[in-house]
């Protein structure tokens, strides 16, 4: 059994294996993923908008051991990464990573926010340290606004 | 040891290693499967791999206990007659799917299986890997007859 604990390190492999085959095998991985989880998290979402991604990343902020701060605004729900438990193991590894890693959370958020009808930008900040600034909104024009502000955001679809 | 995580337990990673065994041996066959399988018993963990290759199991019976006991698994670790046997008896990996309802894909216990024939590849150890079915099974580290 690979434990829990180490699952993003195997992840990590496996993102690497699917890039060794082209990008496009390793953005279709992601994209399954984000067809999984739609089929758990997109009717909440619907239906509780960012109240309900408040609700869940809260849930995940803790199972996870995130360092990170959340918020929940008129316009916006935010979960701003202080220490990213996924990627500090990927550093904290063996392995090389991934030079993609960061990637994997839009590569599964997006198709889920795009059935839900919410839009999610995630601005990395850095692809080697582990921090990020996470941000879902109701409204496209705001969502696009602060993606135009964000140092490096994650577009694993493309633009 | 290596990696010594604590705080919470996300069981759930197990439905992800799921689901992610399900798609590769879907889209990509076994073999390629393995090789994931084959490089995170290398590079993630060299540490445990080269231990084995000086002759010390000591860290991979460590990480046996510590990970088996931190999900809450059912197993016994035995050693007697040059041989160290763990046997999962249940296995929270699998249990944890059961519980969900989650059908356990047939490549699942590749993880183990894999993994442990990759750690001991040249060393003079070898691991046999029984897989009994419903989140059972016994692994048998014991040197090679001809090491």
């Amino acid at each position: 059994m690979i434990p829990s604990d180490h699952f993003v390190r195997y992840y990590n492999e496996v993102f690497k294996a699917l890039e060794g085959k082209g990008r496009e095998h390793l953005v279709a991985y992601w994209s399954e993923l984000g067809r999984l989880q739609s089929r758990e998290l997109a009717d909440a979402f619907r239906q509780g908008g960012i109240q309900a991604c408040y609700t869940y990343w809260s849930v995940i902020d803790e199972e996870e051991n995130c360092d990170a701060e959340l918020a929940l605004t008129e316009d916006y729900f935010e979960l701003r990464m202080n220490g990213c438990p996924s990627l500090s193991k990927v550093l904290d590894n063996d392995a090389a990573p991934s030079a993609l890693y960061c990637d994997h959370c839009m590569g599964w958020i997006e198709p889920v926010m795009q059935t839900a009808g919410l839009h999610a930008v995630m601005d990395m900040r850095s692809r080697t340290e582990p921090h990020c600034v996470f941000r879902v909104y109701a409204d496209k024009a705001l969502a696009d606004a602060f993606a135009s502000e964000a140092a490096l955001v994650s577009r694993p679809y493309g633009e | 040891m290596r990696y010594r995580e604590e705080g919470q337990v996300h069981m759930d990673f197990h439905r992800t290693t799921n689901g992610t065994i399900a798609y590769l041996r879907n889209n990509y066959g076994q073999d390629f499967l393995d090789e994931t399988f084959r490089a995170t018993a290398r590079d993630v963990y060299k540490s445990i791999r080269e231990d084995l290759e000086r002759g010390d199991a000591s860290q991979l019976v460590e990480h046996w206990r510590y990970f088996f006991s931190r999900e809450g698994g059912d197993y016994e670790i035995s050693e007697e007659c040059d041989e160290i046997r763990l046997e999962v008896k249940r296995c929270p990996a699998v249990s944890y799917l059961q519980g969900k309802s989650i059908e356990v894909d047939p490549g699942f216990c590749r993880q183990t299986s894999v993994v442990n024939s990759t750690l001991v590849e040249n060393s003079e150890f070898e691991i046999e890997t029984q897989v009994l079915g419903n989140g059972r099974c016994v692994q048998t580290l014991r040197k090679r007859r001809n090491a």
